[in-house]
């Protein structure tokens, strides 16, 4: 894997794991909706996840030499690089253990939701980070305007996603009984959704930021780890809910 | 090879000492139960170990330290080893044996205390802040005190009101927590005949230090009669309504925390009581008529006694007859 | 200070007050006499004035909202000690990042008190209740505080201008010397170690104090001193006992970390040859957060306080006062300090060593700080989370470990335990580490089994993931998970061994001197030994289900803890204060100081771990008088007093030395680490000139041995 492309074929890959990626979560719906394997919802969760964590937020470039010089841009990149995916490391055991939560306390059994919605926000999700994945190869090939251009489109499906799940999902929920004092389904279901929810927002201030710097010309065909970073985190969020949402939504029996 | 030989028989001589100064010391109370017997040849196994390890390591560590120590005046450094590989693996390989060893025994002595007697007696348990109440199902005994008859399994069945609770009787060795939501079970077979106390062993709050009950192990022919004595005074409490009241108090818990004689524990004494002045909290007085009663029963925290405040006590939801046989019964302490 | 204790007993608690002014005044006037009007002076007067003003404002702001006078309001005393706190430091050093962050602290919390009670007022709902504010109105409040202080302080400014497209220098100029700039926002790796160390210092009095309280009211069965009658913050005497006996649990755990993440900041960078840490900003924010943790913790022993134990667990903590709210938010909050300290430690070691430092080449302490770094990275957010779902239990009613909505308190404990006990090897591994360390400098000779050692840190850390069940045995979770979890658990026994044999053959043969460093790492060796014998009997199931929840492990933890934690860190202290002050701590000093302390510790912990075998449950404020524990108690409190006094002499060897101690600019113990190399106190930017790793760490007592560390020849300095 070159991460030298050109850019027409990094938008092309992007298109493609895309593609895939749409294709896996219908799958998923599908499988839940006919014959509800947990261990194929598994499974198809975990290809999910590896897609987005190599193509989307590029893991191999951990591994990516980054020259002797300490003081180069390059070399702190690459520090900077690790920092980041320790963090998402430790973060990912917050949400590892919400999990453990939602399977000690509910193990196969579901809230009552609506399905609907809660496959229209995810796919609000996945398209949001196939908008942030174009965005970050545009500046990785100097297109500060098709940056900003696609940065916005993710920021403006992010907020989508969080009102579809604050404004719209919790109130739903709520009004059909499922509350957050209304026993451990409730619990787990807000707690889940606002840990992540909250993950989210922060996404999108984090976006705000990048953004705004761009104009002002902060970023450049060779530095711009701050696009690079914001991308990572966001694509973490969206991975996260790769797991959630088979976990809120598809597996097990309705309560 | 002086220096090994040496150092071999001290740690032998030490370890020998050191096993027999603990096992003098008499480390352990008293066995009262038949599950104490192999938890005691664990932890015997255990000494062992612990003597021989413990001068393993720090009879060489004195010898060097006296041994090798720098002299006045010296400035050179010590022998140049960097390491001994079969020495290392040894002390890989071998400790992992021992490891294994124990866990082995560990999991029979678990074994051991958990053997089932399909005749075992069964006795609820019922733990609340900071309190113990023991029900005899087959005889509709509910009592402060549990009775065991000696050399008969009896398996407790526990259930807390509130927080988590542990029941440990040290001479039993076995501790089980007592969790809300579930039902735990706790199996013994007392082997000595005596008085014993049950000592909640998981922090439960305020007065958790003496969430104490007596656990007494009786002769069959003593059980017997206690369980009789018992269940004739509770067949007689059961037609007044201070009886029931009485009983109620004890199933209840009350008495966990309100003495009968004017002792002071975590709640106001209920001795003469009925009727008298009480201070609240703040300053201001109120008559201890049948309303406050009722109130501090329905809804502990309305009025604060000074002194006790802040209140601890849940509030108990018992019908109207129930708190007006508890009130009569509180009319008879005097 | 015992009988000051006990005679304190009688009074009517309102007389604390005057009490505590005439101590801080004492205090005061002491400094006056000793220094005139100089800056501690000057910070004591503040003290005195800040924290009368708030004592009478909450007494006031308290008889307005309750409608009646009451001394011993908890809001008196809680104005009283923020106020008092932030004067403090006010005085020493005017507006600096300490006192700045306090005041936006306060800001921060009314503001979120207030905003949170205007909303009740506006729902219908009570605004005001005995803590002068709701439980939602304090958890609002304590959380913005923190993001207040830290706002405030400037420990974000940085980050704030990169935000907005605003680069800045590596390094900041520093604009203070001296002692001054510990008060205020450092980015050098040097500084925040000796911020951490001096916190944890701090903090473990504090947590000292705690258990001198409460073991003082240990001191004979019945109630003597912490009675039912008194009333103190809201809480009666053993209510009191639990939240000291609670509190000194957590500040204590919380004083291990910063106090290791003070000999690693300092250590580690000049170890591995690196300018600085990696992430200088995120290191001097994971300092700066600590801060207002500590301020929380503090508060909650004000707010009611809680009797839970440090384990807090449901469902007696969803039931506890506000103080639980506040313990579980300064837990989470100096939880971040400790994942972000353990982030920046990885990275640093991974990209900044210095050229020619392979894997095994590394200085062992390093080792160990990467295997600590990792647990403390990773399962510190289970306690985080766990902690957060008792708070959100508690705040909106979600039923997580409610059995009446079907939650399950157990779960609680999984995820607890699965942070805490990997933790209890944070706590110790550096320690261990320290001993490795220093054991080869003092024993004059190669470190016995360099790589076994190395592995077997990494070993703890990892089998550590796979044991924390053994601390439910008696829980009622799964009967046949208790087998698995006991073998797991005796596993740790092997990489710890491995440790011993190689520890007792660096010596054999050595040309052993002990100066004081030394004996306590000898110290430490032993009494990390007594800690890890009496393991495997908690470990095999059968013989917990005794021990559980008593003295015993009282004691046992205790070991392991002194052991591996408190012996080393003293070690360190006294090996590289040299370097870090230029002079060197009072020899005689520090040797009244160990063997004042280390027989005391034997006993109490001996002690301990007798009465726990005979029946002596944990936390509980009073005993059974037929037990006949009185004399051993008695005598475990005198030596909780007599550790306290040897602690108090090294305190003040520690700060006096800083000044009056002997200078020591080289190497003084004659060590081929490369920080030794240079003169000491080190400068800013460390070394001068880059070194290259040319042989082995350890080659000591081999004629001919190349040096471990090569300097490059001098060159233009390439500094930006």
């Amino acid at each position: 894997m070159s991460h030298n492309q050109d850019k027409s074929s990094a938008y092309g890959q992007g298109v493609l794991i895309f593609v895939y990626l749409v294709a896996l979560t219908a799958l998923e719906y599908f499988v839940a909706v006919t014959f509800s394997a947990v261990s194929i919802l598994v499974v198809v969760a975990v290809i999910k996840a590896a897609l987005v964590m190599y193509y989307y937020m590029h893991i191999y470039k951990l591994n990516e030499d980054s020259g002797d010089d300490t003081h180069s841009y390059a070399y702190k990149t690459g520090t900077n690089r690790l920092g980041l995916w320790l963090f998402l490391l430790s973060d990912a055991f917050v949400f590892a253990g919400l999990l453990t939560t939602r399977v000690n306390l509910l193990g196969l059994t579901r809230p009552h939701l609506n399905q609907i919605l809660g496959v229209g926000v995810t796919a609000v999700l996945l398209i949001s980070s196939f908008f942030m994945n174009r965005g970050e190869t545009a500046m990785a090939h100097g297109d500060k305007k098709g940056f900003i251009a696609n940065a916005l489109v993710t920021f403006v499906l992010g907020l989508g996603f969080l009102l579809g799940v604050v404004a719209v999902e919790w109130p739903a929920a709520a009004a059909e009984g499922l509350t957050a004092s209304s026993g451990t389904a409730g619990a787990v279901f807000y707690m889940m959704t606002g840990m992540h929810a909250f993950h989210v927002f922060t996404g999108l201030v984090f976006l705000l930021v990048i953004i705004n710097n761009a104009r002002k010309d902060v970023y450049s065909e060779d530095k711009h780890w701050g696009v690079e970073a914001v991308t990572v985190y966001w694509h973490f969020v969206d991975l996260v809910w790769i797991f959630f949402y088979p976990a809120l939504y598809l597996i097990g029996k309705l309560l | 090879m002086g220096h090994f030989l040496v150092v071999g028989i001290l740690v032998i001589v030490m370890a020998v000492l050191t096993y027999l100064g603990l096992d003098a010391a008499g480390l352990m109370p008293v066995q009262a139960s038949a599950q104490s017997v192999s938890i005691d040849w664990l932890w015997n196994w255990q000494l062992i170990a612990i003597s021989f390890l413990f001068s393993l390591i720090v009879v060489p560590m004195v010898y060097s330290l006296i041994v090798f120590r720098r002299k006045k005046g010296e400035t050179g450094d010590g022998q140049h080893i960097e390491g001994n590989t079969p020495l290392e693996i040894a002390w890989t390989i071998v400790p992992l044996f021992i490891v294994l060893a124990f866990a082995y025994m560990g999991a029979y002595s678990l074994g051991q205390t958990r053997s089932i007697d399909p005749n075992a007696m069964v006795v609820k348990v019922k733990a609340q802040q900071f309190v113990w109440t023991f029900e005899y199902p087959e005889y509709g005994i509910i009592s402060k005190e549990l009775h065991l008859p000696v050399n008969k399994q009896v398996i407790l069945k526990m259930e807390s009101a509130d927080v988590i609770h542990s029941f440990w009787v040290p001479e039993f060795r076995v501790k089980q927590d007592v969790v809300p939501g579930r039902v735990t079970e706790y199996r013994i077979t007392p082997t000595l005949i005596g008085d014993y106390k049950v000592r909640c062993a998981e922090l439960c709050g305020a007065s958790h230090a003496y969430m104490e009950g007596p656990v007494i192990v009786n002769s069959q022919a003593d059980y017997d009669m206690w369980i009789s004595e018992q269940a004739a005074i509770a067949a007689e409490a059961a037609k007044t309504p201070e009886g029931q009241g009485q009983l109620l108090t004890v199933k209840n818990g009350c008495i966990g925390c309100h003495s009968l004689d004017g002792a002071k524990m975590t709640g106001p004494t209920w001795f003469n009581l009925y009727g008298s002045d009480v201070k609240l909290e703040g300053g201001s007085t109120v008559v201890a008529d049948d309303a406050f009663i009722t109130e501090s029963i329905l809804d502990p925290k309305a009025k604060e006694v000074a002194g006790f405040a802040p209140t601890v006590m849940p509030p108990y939801a018992l019908s109207e007859t129930e708190i007006a046989n508890i009130i009569a019964y509180l009319k008879t302490l005097k | 200070m015992g009988l000051v204790f006990a005679a304190s007993g009688s009074w009517t608690y309102v007389h604390l007050v005057p009490v505590l002014l005439a101590l801080f005044g004492g205090a005061t006037a002491y400094s006056w006499g000793a220094s005139g009007l100089s800056p501690l002076t000057k910070g004591f007067i503040w003290l005195d004035l800040g924290a009368l003003i708030g004592f009478a404002l909450g007494l006031v702001i308290d008889w307005v909202v309750q409608g009646s006078l009451n001394w011993v309001a908890p809001t008196a005393s809680l104005f009283s000690l923020l106020f008092g706190f932030t004067g403090f430091f006010l005085g020493v050093a005017g507006f600096n990042a300490v006192s700045k962050g306090l005041i936006w602290q306060i800001t921060g919390t009314l503001i979120g008190a207030i905003f949170i009670s205007v909303i009740r007022v506006a729902m219908g709902l009570t605004w005001s209740g005995p803590f002068l504010f709701t439980e939602p109105a304090w958890v609002l409040g304590g959380f913005l505080g923190v993001l207040f202080f830290l706002g405030g302080n400037g420990a974000v400014s940085d980050w704030f201008k990169w935000a907005q497209g605003i680069d800045t220098p590596d390094h900041h100029e520093e604009h203070y010397t001296g002692w001054e700039k510990y008060l205020h926002i450092s980015f050098d790796h040097k500084v925040i170690g000796i911020q951490y160390t001096v916190t944890a210092l701090l903090l473990i009095s504090v947590g000292g104090l705690f258990a001198l309280i409460f073991r003082t009211e240990l001191a004979a069965s019945q109630l003597q001193f912490l009675t039912t009658d008194m009333k103190l913050f809201g809480q009666n005497g053993p209510q009191l006992y639990n939240t000291f006996m609670s509190l000194h649990g957590m500040i204590m755990i919380v004083s291990i970390l910063l106090g290791m993440a003070g000999i690693t900041n300092f250590v580690v960078p000049l170890l591995l040859g690196a300018q600085d840490m990696a992430f200088p900003r995120l290191n001097s924010f994971a300092f700066w957060i600590s801060v207002p943790a500590t301020v929380l913790l503090l508060m909650s022993l004000i707010l009611g306080g809680f009797d839970t134990g440090w384990t807090g667990y449901p469902p007696l903590s969803a039931r506890a006062p506000v103080g639980m709210q506040m313990f579980f938010l300064g837990v989470f909050t100096a939880g971040w300090s400790s994942i972000l300290g353990a982030l920046n430690v990885i990275v640093t070691v991974v990209r900044m060593r210095s050229k020619g430092m392979t894997a095994f080449r590394m200085p062992i302490f390093v080792w160990a700080s990467i295997a600590t770094s990792i647990i403390a990275l990773t399962a510190t957010q289970f306690i985080g989370l766990a902690f957060q779902l008792v708070m959100f239990q508690r705040l909106f009613g979600m039923g997580f470990f409610d059995p009446a909505k079907g939650g399950n308190p157990v779960l609680f404990q999984h995820l607890f335990w699965f942070y805490s006990h990997p933790a209890v090897y944070v706590f110790i591994l550096p320690g261990l580490g320290v001993i490795s360390e220093l054991l080869p400098v003092f024993a004059r000779k190669p470190l016995f089994g360099y790589r076994w050692i190395a592995m077997s840190s990494l070993a703890i850390a990892l089998v550590g993931f796979l044991v924390w069940a053994h601390h439910m045995f008696t829980s009622g979770m799964n009967e046949y998970l208790r087998v698995p979890f006991m073998y797991s658990t005796l596993l740790v026994a092997i990489p710890t061994g491995v440790k011993f044999f190689s520890w007792v053959a660096t010596l054999w043969k050595g040309k052993i001197w002990a100066p004081t460093p030394m004996l306590f790492v000898l110290g430490g060796i032993v009494v990390f030994l007594l800690g890890g014998l009496t393991g495997p009997p908690n470990a095999t199931v059968s013989t917990d289900l005794h021990l559980h929840d008593t003295y015993f492990i009282v004691g046992h933890f205790h070991d392991t803890i002194f052991g591996g934690f408190v012996f080393p860190f003293f070690a360190a202290l006294y090996y590289w204060f040299p370097k870090a002050t230029g002079r060197r701590m009072n020899e005689t000093l520090g040797k009244v100081h160990f063997w004042l302390m280390t027989p005391a510790f034997f006993i109490l912990t001996f002690g301990m771990m007798r009465i726990g075998l005979l029946g002596m449950r944990r936390r509980i404020v009073d005993y059974d008088p037929a037990l006949n524990f009185d004399f051993t108690h008695l005598i475990l409190t005198v030596m909780g007093f007599m550790i306290a006094i040897s602690v108090l002499i090294f305190i003040y060897n520690f700060f006096n030395s800083i000044k009056n101690g002997e200078k020591a600019e080289g190497n003084v113990w004659n060590s081929r680490s490369p920080e030794w190399q240079v003169p000491s106190p080190m400068p800013t930017h460390n070394y001068d000139q880059p070194f290259e790793v040319v042989g082995e760490p350890y080659d000591y007592g081999l004629a001919g041995a190349p040096k471990y560390v090569e300097f490059a020849a001098p060159a233009k300095s390439k500094h930006k």
